[in-house]
C-alpha cells in the first residue's frame, strides 16, 4: 500500500473573502505498481491533488498515507518522501540548470546527500533508462530538442529512485513522434522496474492506450474512477465536464447504433481494429 | 493574401564570447501562397521550422533571402509594418504570456486603443469581438480567473479588435484541455467561415486539420507536402516518417484496410467510417 488519501480536503486562500475548495472530501488507494491515468479539465483540482501526495501542500482536513505513516505528522522525513515520491512537473526541461546534462541529473541525488560516486552511479542509470546517448551527456541540456530536454529533466527524478512517478502532462507541445517516445519510454519504466505511475494528461487517446486505471476529477471531487473502458463508458458525463472519450469509442458506439455488433466500450486503437474485424469475418 | 518567394531564413549560432560558431537554416527556400479566406493548416514535428516561418507572416522576423508578401506589401519594406501588423495577427501558445489587461475588455480594447482608434468605437469592436469568441459574458471580468480555452479566445478578441484580415495562430491549443481545444477551433472556423478572416494554423493536433482548405507539410525547413486533408491523410507512412501522425479515425481505417477490409482512404471522420462500413456489410 503506498499512498491512501483519506478524506482530504483543501481550501485555497483559506479564512479570506477569496476562499474556495479545490479539493472535496477526495479518498483514494494507490496500490504499488500501478499505472493510473489522472484526468480533469483546467481547474478540476489535479495539480493540487499530485502536490499533496508528495507533501508540497497540506491538507485542510483529512490525511495523506505513505507506507501507512501520515506524512503531515510533526517530525515526518518530507525531503526522504520527496525522493520517494518523484514529480515531473509540466514543462520539466524550463528547469534544467546545469551547465551539462549529466551535472544537472546528479543534483537530484546529490541534494538528498548521497556520496558522489553514488549519485553520479544513479544518474548514470537514470540516463540510461531514459535512452539518453553517452555522446550527450556533456552537453548543455539547453542545446537539446525538447523531447531530449525532457528526457533528461525526468531522468532528473528517476535518479533519487521514486517509488512513485508522477508526471504532469509530459507530452505538452511535443509532436506527435515525440508524444509517442515519451509514453513508450514511461511505459516501459514501469514494465521494467514495477515503479508507481500516475499520469496527468489532456489526451484520451494516449491514457486509454497507455493506463490500467482512469480518475477523472471534476470540481475538486473524484468523480470517476475504474479501468479505462468503465470510466470511457461514462462519456456524456465526460463530455458533460469538458472531457471526451478517445475517437475510437466514439466510432463503435456510432457502429453499434448502426446496427453492428461490436463491443462497444473499445478504447484502443487495438481492440476497435479486433472488433471491426470480428464483424466482417 | 500572404506569398512567400524562396523564402530563406538563417539562423547564427554564437559562442559565449560572440564568434559566429555555425549558421542554422530554419527556412529553406519556402514557396507558399494563401489566398484571401483560406482556412490553411501548416504541420511539421518540433524544430521543422513552423514557427519561424510564420512570424515572417507579421514582420516578426525579416527573410535572410527571398520575400514575403503581405496583401500585395512587401515585409522588408518598414513603412508598412504597423499596416502588415494590423492586416496579420498572431496568436501565440501560452494563454498566460498574451494577456496584459486586469479586466478582459480592457485587454480586447488594447490593440485598437494602441492603433489610435476613437473610443467610442474601440467599445463597439470590443463589442463585437468578444461576442464572434463568445466570451462577451466576461466582458468584465479578471483574466485570471479564465480556464485557459477562454484565455486564448481572449487573445484572440483582442486581435479581432484590431480588424485583421488575417490570423495566424501557432499552436494554440497546446496548452488546453479537450474542451479548451473544442472551444478555440471552433472560434477560428466561425471567424473564417462568417467573418471571411484568413486562418493560419499551426498545430500538433492532427484533428484540428480535417476540415481546413489546404494543409502544408514542413520538415527541414522546407515544404515537403501539400494539398487538401485528404490527399495529406492518405499516407499515413509518410506522415508517420515525419514524426507526424493522422487522425486516430484515419489510422483506424488504415489498419482495417491494412488487414483486408476494402476501404476506401482515407478516412478523415467518424461518419465516413460508419459508412464505409455500412456500405462494406450491405455488399
Amino acid at each position: 500500500m503506498a499512498i491512501l488519501l483519506n478524506h482530504v480536503n483543501y481550501i485555497y486562500d483559506e479564512d479570506t473573502a477569496m476562499a474556495h475548495p479545490a479539493l472535496i472530501d477526495v479518498s483514494l488507494n494507490i496500490p504499488d505498481g500501478q499505472f493510473i491515468g489522472l484526468i480533469g479539465h483546467t481547474g478540476s483540482g489535479k495539480s493540487t491533488l499530485i502536490q499533496h501526495m508528495n507533501g508540497l501542500v497540506k491538507p485542510t482536513s483529512g490525511q495523506v498515507l505513505f507506507d501507512g505513516e501520515d506524512i503531515n505528522e510533526k517530525g515526518y522525513d518530507k525531503k526522504a518522501l520527496r525522493a520517494k515520491v518523484g514529480l515531473v512537473f509540466q514543462y520539466p526541461e524550463h528547469q534544467l540548470f546545469e551547465t551539462d546534462c549529466f551535472k544537472d541529473v546528479c543534483f537530484g541525488p546529490k541534494n538528498q546527500g548521497l556520496p558522489k560516486k553514488e549519485a553520479e552511479l544513479r544518474a548514470y542509470e537514470a540516463l540510461k533508462q531514459v535512452g539518453f546517448d553517452d555522446e550527450y551527456f556533456y552537453q548543455s541540456p539547453f542545446d537539446l530538442s525538447g523531447g531530449q530536454k525532457r528526457r533528461v529533466a525526468i531522468a532528473g527524478v528517476l535518479a533519487m529512485r521514486p517509488q512513485v512517478l508522477i508526471l504532469d502532462e509530459p507530452t505538452a507541445g511535443l509532436d506527435p513522434k515525440g508524444r509517442e517516445d515519451i509514453l513508450g519510454l514511461i511505459s516501459r519504466l514501469h514494465k521494467e522496474t514495477g515503479i508507481t505511475i500516475i499520469l496527468v494528461s489532456h489526451s484520451m487517446e494516449d491514457v486509454a492506450d497507455y493506463v490500467q486505471r482512469i480518475i477523472v476529477m471534476n470540481s475538486g471531487r473524484v468523480q470517476f474512477d475504474g479501468e479505462p473502458r468503465q470510466v470511457f463508458a461514462h462519456y456524456r458525463e465526460l463530455e458533460e465536464i469538458g472531457l471526451a472519450a478517445p475517437q475510437v469509442t466514439y466510432v463503435m458506439k456510432e457502429l453499434k447504433e448502426a446496427g453492428f455488433d461490436v463491443d462497444e466500450n473499445a478504447t484502443t486503437l487495438e481492440e476497435a481494429k479486433n472488433e471491426i474485424l470480428r464483424v466482417f469475418k | 493574401m500572404i506569398r512567400t518567394d524562396k523564402l530563406v531564413f538563417e539562423y547564427i549560432r554564437r559562442d559565449e564570447e560572440g564568434n559566429v560558431e555555425g549558421i542554422t537554416r530554419a527556412v529553406d527556400e519556402v514557396d507558399l501562397s494563401v489566398e484571401p479566406g483560406q482556412f490553411i493548416a501548416i504541420l511539421g514535428h518540433n524544430g521543422s521550422g513552423k514557427s519561424t516561418l510564420a512570424k515572417h507572416f507579421n514582420a516578426l522576423l525579416y527573410p535572410t533571402e527571398g520575400e514575403v508578401y503581405v496583401d500585395g506589401m512587401n515585409t522588408d519594406d518598414g513603412e508598412h509594418l504597423w499596416e502588415i501588423r494590423q492586416e496579420a495577427g498572431m496568436i501565440f501558445q501560452n494563454p498566460d504570456n498574451q494577456i496584459i489587461g486586469q479586466v478582459v475588455e480592457e485587454d480586447v480594447g488594447f490593440g485598437p486603443e494602441n492603433m489610435g482608434v476613437p473610443t467610442e468605437e474601440i467599445w463597439e469592436r470590443v463589442d463585437e469581438s468578444l461576442k464572434a469568441v463568445r466570451m462577451d459574458k466576461f466582458r468584465k471580468s479578471s483574466p485570471n480567473h479564465l480556464s485557459g480555452g477562454q484565455k486564448q479566445r481572449v487573445s484572440i478578441a483582442g486581435v479581432i479588435a484590431m480588424h485583421p484580415k488575417c490570423i495566424i495562430m501557432d499552436e494554440p491549443t497546446a496548452m488546453l484541455d479537450p474542451n479548451g481545444r473544442r472551444e478555440v477551433i471552433r472560434a477560428a472556423r466561425a471567424l473564417n467561415q462568417v467573418e471571411g478572416i484568413t486562418i493560419i494554423l499551426i498545430t500538433h493536433y492532427m484533428e484540428e486539420v480535417v476540415d481546413a482548405d489546404k494543409v502544408f507539410v514542413m520538415d527541414k525547413g522546407r515544404i515537403v507536402m501539400e494539398g487538401t486533408p485528404r490527399e495529406v491523410f492518405s499516407r499515413v507512412d509518410k506522415l508517420k516518417e515525419l514524426r507526424l501522425g493522422v487522425p486516430q479515425v484515419t489510422l483506424l481505417a488504415h489498419e482495417l484496410a491494412k488487414s483486408g477490409l476494402p476501404i476506401h482512404e482515407p478516412v478523415l471522420t467518424r461518419a465516413e467510417l460508419v459508412k464505409e462500413l455500412k456500405a462494406l456489410k450491405e455488399r
